[in-house]
């Protein structure tokens, strides 16, 4: 039931590769990793950039790690995010331009065959 | 298959184009006016909420404790810097805002109290790096003039304030130690280490003996200017005109110029020596510091000097060559000769990548740590404590 309500909200459904759908995805999924890495407290192991440990108790190699997680969520999410959802909404708005395009085209050459298929 | 293709290029298309349009944008989110950072008057709410992280570590001994303690695993000296920026900062707060005044000299008396108490019990080696037992000072006996030219400028601080006359015996004492020492040395360097002498600790050694002579009418000008003079001719590198950041009692460089100590010298010469701060500066900026993006930050070396990292130039980030401790000091520079572009971006830059993390009105950087956190409060309020020495108001 559950899996049926969640196919059919659009946004989980499977994408194609980089399509709006698959970049908007994405951008969901980091937020949703950082957000976790964020409530997990990790920001608090991002001291090890000056040189000092996060905590004395997980020592160096534990702090640095759970550091390197938390700064590449984050600039996964500060810089990446914006960019897989502007690039959405680029592609959606180039492919309606394509569409109506198309479209016009189209509602053109059947106008223009009309008369020949009245005659 | 061609469809697919088509699809592909065109989503590849449209994340450059995103890309394009969002980087040069980016910083705008983190940008804020500077007088968020720092006010001509008063005190920016930054400068509040930093200040207010702080004064909380002085009233909670376990959280203090527990922040000493993760800086003393890397270096014992920021557990002390940390204290002398905090004090110095409470100065200049107190300058700018009167009605708070008893409340910073009592947070200032209770850091003096206890770091004379430590150094007294523990020994001076108590706030030095490890490898300074390793040799013996060769002026004995053994002084560190980091040590006693930070907490004389602690004193002279707190009483350019307000008078307290077991402080003035004390910054006497001290300023007294440091004087021979000048006059006895044949070159005017003083060991920091064993056989190690950092123009950081001269300036503000010197800052300390240009306030003692203003609270209490002594006069060393000949020396603060002899000492000057000789650092123009032999401490400066030639290449970048940069004054070097250590070197030997014989006066051999150990390090070139450094971001992580530059940009505090321009600040604490600008107390004895006004153009040759402001060229130190402005050198420096010329020699260390880059605004990419809209984002500010700073180098460790110039160009033409290559250094080895260590625990003052923290971890360099490879690409741009970011120092973290060039940049945060490079605050306390720009701060100092308003250089309100540079400032301003070396703010978005702290609110970018300095992890910001903000309960009930008090701000801690995460990346950073209490020294850290103790330079950029400093950054936002120094001034008016400089301004009130030099201009010879009453203290």
């Amino acid at each position: 039931m559950i899996k049926l309500l969640w196919q059919k909200l659009a946004l989980f459904r499977r994408a194609e590769f980089l399509s709006p759908r698959d970049l908007l995805q994405r951008a969901l999924g980091i937020s949703v990793l950082f957000l976790l890495a964020h409530l997990a407290g990790l920001r608090e192991f991002t001291s090890v950039l000056n040189g000092t440990v996060g905590s004395v108790a997980a020592g160096w190699k534990l702090s640095s790690f759970l550091a390197l997680i938390y700064i590449l969520l984050y600039l996964a999410f500060v810089i990446l995010v914006p960019v897989l959802v502007l690039a959405a909404v680029i592609l959606t708005v180039w492919r309606r331009g394509v569409q109506k395009e198309e479209n016009s085209r189209i509602a053109q050459e059947t106008s223009s065959r009309r008369p020949d298929a009245a005659g | 298959m061609k469809s697919r293709m088509k699809r592909i290029l065109a989503g590849l298309a449209a994340l450059v184009v995103a890309a394009a349009i969002w980087l040069p944008c980016l910083h705008l989110v983190f940008t804020r006016p500077l007088s968020n950072f720092r006010q001509d008057q008063g005190l920016s709410p930054k400068a509040r909420q930093l200040a207010a992280r702080h004064l909380q570590l002085w009233t909670e001994p376990a959280l203090r404790e527990q922040e000493l303690k993760k800086m003393r695993a890397s270096n014992a000296e920021w557990d002390f810097m940390g204290r002398s920026y905090l004090v110095w900062s409470l100065a200049n707060m107190a300058l700018r805002d009167p009605a708070s005044k008893p409340l910073y000299l009592r947070t200032m008396d209770q850091i003096i109290d206890e770091t004379l108490r430590l150094e007294k019990q523990e020994g001076m080696y108590f706030f030095l790096m490890s490898y300074a037992r390793d040799r013996h000072y060769l002026v004995q006996p053994a002084h560190s003039l980091f040590l006693d030219g930070e907490i004389a400028l602690m004193l002279a601080s707190r009483r350019v304030i307000e008078e307290k006359l077991e402080y003035r015996t004390l910054l006497t004492e001290r300023v007294n130690v440091i004087v021979e020492r000048f006059q006895k040395s044949p070159r005017m360097l003083l060991e920091s280490y064993p056989d190690e002498c950092w123009m950081f600790d001269h300036c503000v050694a010197l800052d300390a003996i240009k306030m003692a002579d203003y609270l209490d009418g002594s006069d060393h000008s000949a020396l603060i200017r002899g000492w000057i003079a000789m650092a123009r001719k032999k401490l400066v590198d030639p290449k970048s005109g940069l004054l070097i950041s250590s070197f030997n009692t014989d006066g051999t460089p150990l390090d070139g110029p450094e971001g992580s100590s530059i940009w505090m010298v321009a600040h604490s010469l600008q107390l004895l020596d006004e153009d040759f701060a402001r060229d130190q500066y402005r050198r420096a900026r010329k020699e260390l510091g880059e605004i990419t993006l809209g984002f500010g930050y700073a180098h460790e070396w110039p160009k033409s000097w290559k250094g080895e990292t260590d625990v003052d130039s923290g971890p360099i980030i490879p690409w741009f060559e970011i120092s973290a401790g060039s940049s945060g000091m490079a605050f306390i520079g720009a701060s100092t000769f308003d250089d309100g572009k540079f400032l301003a971006s070396l703010a978005a830059t702290l609110d970018f990548a300095g992890f910001p993390s903000r309960t009930r009105g008090r701000l801690k950087y995460c990346a950073s740590n209490q020294v850290g956190d103790a330079a950029l409060l400093y950054a936002a309020t120094l001034g008016p404590l400089w301004q009130k020495v030099k201009t010879g108001a009453q203290p």
